[in-house]
Formats: C-alpha cells, sequence, structure tokens
C-alpha cells in the first residue's frame, strides 16, 4: 500500500528484553512497522507481545537494542503525545465518567479539549447514552470500548493496541472492524493490533507478523493485500487465515528442540 | 487497618456509654471519684461561660493545629512521590520527629514562642501528621501499575502522576487519617496548654485537678470527649459523601526501594545524620539563646564530660527504670487486651453489636484527657498508671485487629466451612494469621502513644518517671536535662518501634507472607 507522507516510523534494532531473574521475554528483533499500516502481532499467551508494545511506548526499557521511531526514542515522541496505547488490562480511572476517562487522554497528551471529538469517538465505539457512567457500572467489553475511545481521542500517529476487543461482544467487534480501518487510513496511523485472534488479524491488518513462542522471534511476516471492508467468506480471506494459523503453529514446533536445551 | 467509620456505631456507642456512665456513678455514689451525668450537666450548666470559652480556645488550637499538620503530611507524602529517593529519609525523620516526647516539646516550644497559642498548635500539628502520613503514604502507592503506565504513555511524569492518578487513589486513606487526627489534635492542644497557657481545657484540667473537682473534671473530659466524636463523625460523614468507595486502608509501613547489603546499614545512618544536622542547625539559628538552646554536642558534653555527668546520667537512668515499670506492663496489657477482645468478639458475634460502637465511640477520646479521671479513680500508683497506657494501647488495637480479620479471605473461610471446622479451628489457622499485621501495625503506631499517655500521668500526677523529670526541669530551667530527657526519650521511643517492624517482620514472614513487601 501507498506511504503515506508523515506517517510514523517505527524501528526496532537488535531490540531485546530481559526480565530480572534472568526471563527473556523478546529475543533480539530486527523489524520495521510500515508507516501508516496496520501491523497484526499473533503469538501464543506470554510469548512476549505486551512487552513488545511496551518497549515501543517506552514504557520499558530495552535491555539491549533500540527502537526509533521517525528517528527519535519512544520517550520523546510520547512527550509530543504522539503515542497512544489501549492496554490489556482494563485501565479506566474508577472515579471518572466514561466522558471523563476519553477526555483525559487529551489532558494527559496536553492537547486542547475537544469535547465534540470525545462524543463522536464515545459514538463511534457504541457508547453513547453511558457518557456520564462510571467504569464500576459497565460491562467488561464496555469498559474495552471505552479505553478504546480513549486511545483515539489524542489522535495519535502511532496506535499501540493490546488485545482491545477481547472481551467486545461479535456484534460491536464487527462493526468497529468495519469503522476503524478506514479511520486509521484517513489519518496515516501507523497502529500496531495485538491479538489471539487470527480473524481479526485478517480482518483488520494490512500485515500481520507471526511471533514464536517466549522470547518472541518473528517466524513469518503476512501481508494482507485486501480492500475494507473485508468479506470473511472470500477464498481470499480463508487463505490468508489458514497460513497464518500454520505459520503459528509451525513457530510452536520450531521452538520446541530449543525450549528442550 | 482501619476503615472510615460511619456515623451510626459512634452514635450508638455514645448513648451505650452514657447508660453505663449514669449507672456506674449510682453505684459509687459518695466515693467522690465519678460525678455522674446529671453532676456533670449541672456543673456545666452553671459554668457555661468558663467552659465554653476553654472550649472555643482549645478548639481554635486544635483545629489550626489539625490544618498545619495535615497540610505538613500532605505536603511530605507529596514530596516524597516526586522524589521517590527521599521516601525512606521523610518516613524516618517523620517517626523521629513524632517520637519527641510532647511532655518536653511543650516547654521548649514555650521558651522559643513566648505565651500565647503558638505552643499549643505546634503541639497539636505533631500530634497529628504522623497518623495522616503514614496511611497517605500507603494509599499513595496503592495505585494499579497501569494507571500509571496510561500516564507515562503520554510522556508525562511523576507530577502528573500525582494530580491525576495517585491523590485520588490516596483519597479514602487520608480521610482514615484525618479522622483518627481529630482526637489526636484535641489532645495535642491539651498537653500544650498543659505547658504554661493561659486558657483552654488543658488549663482548667489543672486547675480542677489541684482543687480535686470532681464535677468540674468530668464535665471537662465529657466536653472533650463529646466534641472529639462529634468531629471524628462529621470527617467520616464528609468521607462518605466524597467517596464512592470505601477500602480498607491497610497501615503498613511504606518501604522505599528493597534496602540491601549496605543501604540497609547506610539507610539508618543517614537518618541520625540527618536528625543530628537539622538539630544542629535549629539551634545555631540566629536569635537562639546558647543557655536554653543545646546542641547535640551540649548535650554529649552533659552526658558524658561535664562535671556532673554521672549525677545526670543517674538522674536520667532512675527517670529511665520508673517509667519502664509501668510503661511496659501497661503497653503489653494494651495489646493483648486489644486482640484478646478482638478474638472474643469474632468467636461471639453476638458481643460485638454492643461492644463495637463503644470501642469506636472511645478511640475517638483523647485519651490524655481522662488521665486525671482515672487516676482519681484507680489511685495515683502503678495500677492508675498502667491502666491508662492500658487504654491508649487498647483502643486503636482492638479496632484494628477486628478489621485485620474481617480481612480473612472468603474463599479459605469457605473450604473449612465445608470440612465443618469449628470457629476455634478457623480463628487459629485463618483469623489469628489474618490479623497479623494489623496487630503490628497498631503496636508500632502504640509506641509513642504510650510513651505520651506515661509521661502526661507521670507529670500530672504521680510525680515519678521521665514525664515528671522532664516537666521539673522545665520549671527550674535544666535545659541540660531537659535536652537530654528529650534525647533520650526520643531514641528509645524510636529504637521501640523499630524493634517493633523488626519482630513484626520476623513473624509475618512466617504467618502472612504475602504482606511482607520486598
Ligand atoms: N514486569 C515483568 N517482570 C517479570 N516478567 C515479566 C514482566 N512482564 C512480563 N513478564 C514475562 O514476560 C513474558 C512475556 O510477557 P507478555 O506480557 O509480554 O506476554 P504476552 O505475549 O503479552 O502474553 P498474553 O498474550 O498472555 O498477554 C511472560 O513470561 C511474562 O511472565
Ligand atoms: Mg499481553
Amino acid at each position: 500500500m501507498a506511504e503515506i507522507q508523515g506517517c510514523a516510523r517505527i524501528e526496532c534494532t537488535g531490540l531485546g528484553k530481559s526480565f530480572p531473574g534472568g526471563l527473556r521475554a523478546v529475543a533480539p528483533l530486527d523489524v520495521t512497522f510500515q508507516p501508516g499500516a496496520t501491523t497484526a502481532l499473533v503469538g501464543p499467551s506470554g510469548c512476549g507481545k505486551s512487552t513488545l508494545l511496551r518497549l515501543i511506548a517506552g514504557l520499558e526499557d530495552p535491555s539491549e537494542g533500540k527502537v526509533l521511531i521517525d528517528d527519535l526514542p519512544p520517550s520523546r515522541q510520547t512527550a509530543l503525545g504522539a503515542i497512544s496505547v489501549a492496554f490489556q488490562d482494563p485501565s479506566l480511572l474508577p472515579w471518572l465518567t466514561v466522558r471523563a476517562n476519553v477526555a483525559l487522554a487529551r489532558k494527559l497528551a496536553r492537547q486542547s479539549p475537544d469535547p465534540t471529538l470525545v462524543d463522536e469517538l464515545i459514538g463511534l465505539v457504541g457508547l453513547s447514552g453511558s457518557e456520564k457512567t462510571r467504569p464500576a457500572a459497565l460491562s467488561g467489553g464496555m469498559r474495552q470500548r471505552a479505553a478504546i475511545a480513549r486511545a483515539l481521542a489524542t489522535q495519535p500517529r502511532i496506535l499501540l493496541l493490546d488485545e482491545p476487543f477481547g472481551a467486545v461482544d461479535e456484534l460491536t467487534r464487527r462493526q468497529l472492524a468495519r469503522d476503524l480501518p478506514p479511520l486509521w487510513q484517513s489519518r496515516g496511523t501507523t497502529t500496531l493490533l495485538v491479538t489471539h485472534s487470527i480473524h481479526e488479524a485478517v480482518t483488520l491488518a494490512d500485515s500481520i507478523l507471526v511471533l514464536s513462542p517466549r522470547p518472541a522471534r518473528i517466524v513469518a511476516d503476512i501481508a494482507v493485500p485486501l480492500p475494507h471492508p473485508r468479506d470473511a467468506h472470500g477464498a481470499d480471506f480463508r487463505a490468508l487465515v489458514t497460513r497464518t494459523s500454520k505459520a503459528l503453529a509451525q513457530g510452536d514446533a520450531d521452538n520446541a528442540p530449543m525450549a528442550a536445551q | 487497618m482501619m476503615r472510615v467509620a460511619s456515623v451510626g456505631p459512634p452514635l450508638l456507642g455514645g448513648v451505650l456509654l452514657l447508660i453505663g456512665w449514669g449507672a456506674l456513678a449510682a453505684v459509687l455514689r459518695g466515693g467522690h471519684l465519678i460525678a455522674g451525668p446529671a453532676e456533670v450537666a449541672g456543673w456545666i450548666t452553671a459554668n457555661p461561660g468558663l467552659l465554653g470559652r476553654a472550649l472555643g480556645k482549645t478548639l481554635t488550637n486544635a483545629t489550626l493545629g489539625f490544618l498545619v499538620g495535615n497540610l505538613v503530611a500532605m505536603a511530605l507524602a507529596g514530596v516524597a512521590m516526586i522524589w521517590p529517593r527521599l521516601l525512606n529519609l521523610i518516613s524516618g525523620l517523620a517517626l523521629v520527629v513524632f517520637c519527641l516526647p510532647l511532655i518536653a516539646t511543650g516547654p521548649i516550644l514555650r521558651v522559643l514562642m513566648g505565651p500565647g497559642d503558638g505552643p499549643q498548635i505546634v503541639l497539636a500539628a505533631l500530634a497529628v501528621y504522623y497518623t495522616t502520613l503514614i496511611p497517605l503514604l500507603t494509599g499513595l502507592r496503592a495505585t494499579p501499575a497501569v494507571w500509571l503506565d496510561l500516564v507515562h504513555s503520554y510522556g508525562r511524569g511523576r507530577w502528573s502522576e500525582l494530580i491525576h492518578v495517585r491523590a485520588r487513589t490516596a483519597l479514602p486513606y487520608l480521610f482514615a487519617g484525618l479522622q483518627i487526627a481529630a482526637p489526636a489534635a484535641f489532645l495535642g492542644a491539651m498537653v500544650g496548654e498543659f505547658t504554661g497557657a493561659e486558657q483552654g481545657m488543658g488549663v482548667l484540667t489543672i486547675r480542677f485537678m489541684r482543687a480535686l473537682d470532681v464535677p468540674a473534671l468530668w464535665a471537662i473530659a465529657v466536653a472533650a470527649a463529646a466534641v472529639s466524636m462529634v468531629v471524628y463523625g462529621a470527617i467520616g460523614a464528609v468521607a462518605r459523601m466524597v467517596l464512592h468507595d470505601r477500602p480498607p486502608v491497610i497501615l503498613s509501613p511504606p518501604r522505599g526501594k528493597p534496602a540491601s547489603g549496605l543501604s540497609r546499614l547506610s539507610q539508618p545512618a543517614l537518618l541520625i545524620a540527618a536528625v543530628l544536622v537539622l538539630w544542629w542547625a535549629g539551634m545555631a539559628l540566629p536569635g537562639m539563646n546558647p543557655f536554653f538552646a543545646k546542641s547535640p554536642q551540649d548535650v554529649l558534653a552533659a552526658l558524658t564530660t561535664a562535671p556532673q555527668a554521672a549525677a545526670t546520667r543517674d538522674t536520667l537512668w532512675t527517670a529511665l527504670t520508673e517509667t519502664a515499670v509501668f510503661l511496659l506492663p501497661g503497653y503489653v496489657a494494651g495489646l493483648m487486651l486489644g486482640a484478646g477482645l478482638a478474638i472474643a468478639l469474632v468467636l461471639v458475634p453476638n458481643l460485638s453489636t454492643l461492644v463495637m460502637p463503644i470501642a469506636v465511640a472511645l478511640r475517638s477520646v483523647p485519651i490524655v484527657t481522662t488521665a486525671p479521671l482515672i487516676v482519681l479513680f484507680l489511685g495515683r500508683g502503678a495500677l492508675g498508671t498502667i491502666s491508662l497506657v492500658a487504654a491508649m494501647v487498647f483502643f486503636p488495637t482492638l479496632v484494628a485487629c477486628l478489621h485485620g480479620m474481617r480481612q480473612a479471605p472468603g474463599q479459605i473461610l469457605d473450604v473449612f466451612h465445608i470440612y465443618a471446622a469449628g470457629r476455634l479451628r478457623q480463628m487459629v489457622h485463618i483469623r489469628v494469621p489474618a490479623m497479623l499485621p494489623a496487630f503490628f501495625a497498631a503496636a508500632r503506631m502504640s509506641v509513642p502513644a504510650a510513651i505520651l499517655a506515661v509521661t502526661v500521668v507521670e507529670w500530672l500526677t504521680t510525680g515519678r518517671g521521665l514525664g515528671s523529670l522532664m516537666a521539673l526541669s522545665a520549671s527550674v530551667s535544666d535545659y541540660n536535662m531537659l535536652w537530654a530527657a528529650v534525647a533520650v526519650v526520643t531514641t528509645i521511643s524510636a529504637l521501640c518501634y523499630a524493634g517493633v517492624a523488626v519482630i513484626e517482620r520476623r513473624i509475618l514472614s512466617v504467618y502472612a507472607p504475602e504482606q511482607v513487601r520486598p
């Protein structure tokens, strides 16, 4: 796909992360994420996907190698408010309403308040009418949707989504799969989407990175050259699902002898 | 552990206390020990102006001290959040200042600040800031990591953490601290008045104690207790309006980075150095009269090289042993009775509907204000003093232990129910271990409180021990002795606190390992 001018380019060189105690979550990785595109990261549980996202968001310091976003370290980009993260755990502040939670992102990113945008995004994720509700009174799926709206509220150049649809119901998920890609495309957002659902990856992403079990290595990089909205019943779509699924199994098998060492 | 208490139980407790008091007074009539509700009401209606003026004065000073102390606590906690490296130093210094014996701080402040309300306000502030600081530090750190990640993901630092996240998560903890601070501020202001003010409840207490005016003493204690209870209840009511949730507050000590090897030694050394430097610098301020303002070297000299050093040491040692004889039994008895009653209340739940409200009500009473009454009642000997120390320790321990036992994980209790294990076995295997952290938190915080209680009684009534020594030294302007006593009491108090903390860690690592943070 064509590269939109001014889109953020995320470049990981020799990027690795070990936790105290010697646990290695990310093997040295060399990868450049396509600017302005959506890249899905799929891999087995515990392989280091969240850790990779946190490294890119500057929330974790690499043990080796580095991340550069448009030639700047992540901390510089976060300070510019260029990055938004939708966290895997529910991270809404319980004392704020849905609207205040979404608006908080703009405040934290030092952006001017934009009530119209905030309400638009709340509508986009299907939470119109719940603006004044506190998180405790929302369902799990509704909370995740509020968190997605919050991540979008700063209109970030880089959007990091960590399993954002895990608890979202099938209907809303389909609706979001229809609405979100055009939004990202029009803004040229560089999006990384961690997901366990191959189907979701093929639906939303421009390319899929398949990761091995811990420590994460790239097993396959699969391009998804399908126009949006995508037809899940099309032959191309199903072929891509099968390819991704095989790559995932392959990565698991590759790692088995390594684990035994 | 403690929680923002509701108004209902304290109110009920107040009524129950009133009934019990009336009954006791009826039984003991004519003994000149106790004035019943009718007598007290009579005295109050006969002297509304006197009591009103004194109450107004003390309440004003207590309120100012309450504000100052709590603002200082909030500022210190905020600083510790912005510069986490300072956390250990701040909580260490705060502890040392909290361990200063108010009985001696009062006269010293009196000399420094002259007549007027200054010392009362400072003492009230000193009495409250620590009990606010500790829960506040705990609350500020009781923040899910992902909320902080959110702040960091937009490139914001500790300041934003504090404003957008930590300040709000700490709010319930702050309110719990403020609630306890209300009676403590009243107590601090009264102790300040004991040491030479012109007006206030403390002044009246001393006057009526000299005159052995029993109804007046009771009226003052009752008025002080009532005011404290009302404020305690009011803060609880505000807390319930402001907070949607009422999470329990864990009074575990805030610890900075895990101490390892060298820093385990360097932390206390740094603290001692900081205390000495601050002390020395404070005494070197312009306007400090060397006759009065003794620096660390002066105190060291008075205890070692001065001609009367041996006599000074002897006097201190005698006073210390006299105090310890009352302090230790009272402290241990208070802890045991508090924990014991808590266990009894869980074993016999019906009892707690009666006892809990009374305990909550009494916890809001500034115990020291009842010192003259307890001594009237139990005599100037060992029993009265020990009882007062025990009472000072008893109520916080009881309330904390009960809360601790309620924290016993429901699932584990369910397992015991399935195996039809009796209450006693539940108690031994689940509830007592669950209670231990709260018990030790109370035990730690009670060390300075117990020392305050014993020194106040010694000074007001028995005329022996450290309390009396400090008051006497102040009145004859023996400032070497006074400063030496302050140094000794503060050191012992801080050491005891640390000692309890060491025992706590040992025992918790066996019975409640999840409570010992690395
Ligand atoms: N702060 C940490 N300290 C120690 N180990 C950690 C830490 N964070 C993650 N790990 C470990 O690193 C590995 C990778 O964790 P990560 O959260 O990145 O996995 P993940 O791929 O996101 O898994 P999931 O799909 O289940 O969310 C795991 O084994 C995890 O236990
Ligand atoms: Mg994850």
